[in-house]
């Protein structure tokens, strides 16, 4: 009989000690949570007075970004939005931390990706938000020069320039942050190749016409000149 | 039927004979093809339950030239912005609302007083410009018009009549005004008769001849809120954010354009919209708020065009004027005679007083603050400190009517 209680108690005893042994890493997980959120917290509030205080909405403003959150249905202010994103980040990886502190195995290893792979991320934003920077202002200046070219459809080149970068920046992103890179690759390859092909091929048959006048004048340069005639007219 | 006399320096279109509507319209429709037509509505939620705005839908959705229409609605929850949204389905032309306390709106405020442009306080003016932006932004059409939404005696002839003078491109005015005559079994429009033309007329006894003055006392109806303009008049000009609203618009149209270009038209044979309270007592609210506004956007445009005014002007402006408006109240009081019009004469006498001391109290107000509440800045100067802000609008209004 007691055999038998033995060998349901048994297993129940096991249980309790990995308990015990594993409370201290559950309340360090909790202390980690609740110390985690709360510095979030303070960080954002930080954040957002210290953006405020630097003006970066009015910057944000005028460098186009709070076109694009807008574009995105996003009606905060950029210095809040900031600052939230700057919160979920700190509480993921507060989350990230805690877990750690399980010391459970498959979690570990969850854990030691999630932050190898931070770098990617924060490489792929800088990508993302240079790129932005640097497509605008390329844009701008090929609408300025455009127009002061006396061009037809600036407009529609600047848009197009800026379409193409973005593209490429997205592309890098992609690339950057791993996703499909194989499908990424392929699919950036097929358009941008076909854009330039179609590029090159309109404008090799629009310009043959210049092409053999150009063609004509440099070999029009390089015959002699006729030797002038010795007899002269009175 | 009115006379064809051509008062002052700027052309009055008057309406004579009876004018077909079929007529105006069909030929709208074929201007709107080339200078297409954006009708500006300021309208408060409460406007929507009186008795005038059913009688201007169901009126304006039997107009086919109108490129779009814009309402800029004020004083409304997001379940009235709805009610609204569906009130005006039945308007023909494409309809857009902006929702003045919507949240993306509001973020659309935000971003400009961040930026150091201030669009002023809630109202009529505010309204109207951010509407004109959200025009401009869109890019679709040449020509706005606005009127009110307050206006009980609406027909669709007055659209037409203030929209044709600049949508025909070969009259070439840039700006039309409005007129018509405020008369039911009486005659009102009390601040235009008693106020505005003695003052200005005071004014030019004072201070001789003033291009301005003359602008001003060229208008039949000054402070009529029926306009219609070129879309590049609204890029470029400023509006105030108070009552000074018509008479400011005015002085900017002056300052940005020549007179030939300017027009007025008669807009209706009778005209009814809602009345202020006169509230001598309270220069705060009601017609003597609108008064003392008036004046000091009035003395500030004299100010800005080089008049100077001192204590001793002041002085005599208030007894020029009250002898003017005493002189006006009398031709008044035959008109009305000879017309079988009811006439308080004793209402008209506390009238004229409440304004000179809204005219003292303007002018207090100006010697301590000759520049007073700026005014809106114009669309050229927003859009040079916040590139994006058209499409910023843009985004928000049709993210709200989505």
């Amino acid at each position: 009989m007691m055999d038998f209680l033995n060998l349901i108690l048994d297993p129940l005893r096991e249980m309790l000690l990995q308990f015990r042994e594993f409370l201290p890493n559950l309340l360090a997980m909790l202390v980690i949570f609740a110390l985690g959120f709360l510095l979030a917290r303070l960080l954002r509030t930080l954040l957002v007075k210290f953006l405020g205080a630097v003006q970066f909405d009015s910057w944000s403003d005028r460098m186009g970004f709070t076109t694009v959150m807008r574009k995105g249905d996003l009606w905060m202010k950029p210095s809040h939005i900031l600052g939230a994103i700057v919160f979920w980040l700190l509480v993921i990886v507060t989350l990230m931390v805690g877990l750690g502190a399980l010391k459970v195995a498959a979690i570990d290893s969850l854990v030691g990706q999630f932050f190898s792979y931070l770098p990617r991320v924060f490489s792929a934003a800088m990508i993302l938000l240079i790129g932005y920077l640097v497509s605008g202002f390329v844009s701008r200046t090929v609408l300025i020069a455009a127009a002061n070219g006396g061009f037809h459809y600036a407009k529609l080149l600047a848009e197009a320039v800026r379409v193409l970068l973005l593209v490429m920046i997205l592309a890098m992103v992609m690339e950057q942050l791993q996703i499909a890179t194989s499908i990424v690759l392929a699919a950036f390859s097929i358009v941008f190749g076909g854009i330039v092909i179609a590029l090159a091929i309109a404008f090799g048959v629009g310009g043959i016409g210049a092409a053999r006048r150009i063609i004509e004048k440099e070999f029009a340069e390089d015959r002699p000149e006729k030797t002038p005639d010795d007899v002269e007219h009175l | 039927m009115t006379d064809f006399y051509q008062t002052g320096i700027i052309t009055t279109l008057h309406q004579l004979g009876k004018p077909s509507l079929e007529r105006m319209e069909s030929e709208l429709l074929g201007f709107s093809k080339t200078k297409p037509v954006a009708l500006v509505l300021p309208a408060l939620y409460s406007e929507f339950e009186g008795p005038a705005m059913p009688g201007i839908v169901q009126e304006l959705s039997k107009v086919k030239y109108l490129n779009e229409v814009v309402l800029a609605l004020d004083q409304a929850s997001e379940d009235d912005f709805k009610r609204v949204r569906e009130f005006m389905a039945p308007i023909q032309a494409p309809v857009k609302i902006i929702h003045n306390k919507g949240k993306r709106i509001g973020e659309v405020y935000e971003t400009l007083k961040r930026n150091g442009l201030d669009a002023g306080p809630q109202g009529k003016g505010r309204s109207a410009w951010l509407a004109y932006g959200y025009v401009l932004a869109r890019g679709q059409s040449d020509v706005i018009a606005l009127h009110d939404c307050d206006i009980v005696t609406y027909s669709r002839e007055l659209l037409a009549r203030l929209c044709y003078p600049i949508a025909n491109p070969n009259l070439n005015y840039v700006f039309c005004k409005g007129y018509y005559s405020r008369v039911t079994n009486k005659m009102n429009g009390r601040v235009t008769r008693l106020l505005v033309t003695p003052l200005v007329r005071s004014l030019q006894q004072l201070t001789g001849q003033h291009g301005f003055l003359e602008f001003l006392d060229s208008f039949r109806y000054a402070l009529a809120g029926e306009f219609s303009m070129s879309a590049d008049m609204a890029r470029i000009n400023r509006i105030p954010s108070d009552w000074g609203l018509e008479v400011g618009s005015l002085a900017e149209v002056y300052r940005n354009y020549s007179p030939r270009r300017v027009c007025q038209v008669d807009i209706a044979t009778t005209y009814e919209h809602k009345h202020q309270v006169l509230s001598a007592d309270n220069a705060e609210k009601g017609l003597m708020k609108m008064a003392v506004d008036i004046c000091k956007s009035i003395f500030r445009t004299l100010a800005s065009e080089g008049v100077v005014f001192s204590e001793g002007l002041f002085r005599s402006l208030i007894v020029t004027y009250l002898r003017q408006a005493e002189d006006t109240l009398m031709k008044y009081e035959a008109d009305a005679t000879i017309n079988g019009l009811a006439f308080d004469r004793h209402e008209e006498a506390k009238a004229v007083e409440a304004f000179t001391n809204a005219i003292a109290m303007a002018a207090q107000a100006f010697v301590e603050n000759p520049m007073g509440n700026p005014l809106i800045p114009n669309w050229n100067r927003v859009s040079a400190a916040i590139p994006d802000i058209f499409e910023v609008l843009k985004l928000a209004v049709d993210e709200d009517n989505k």
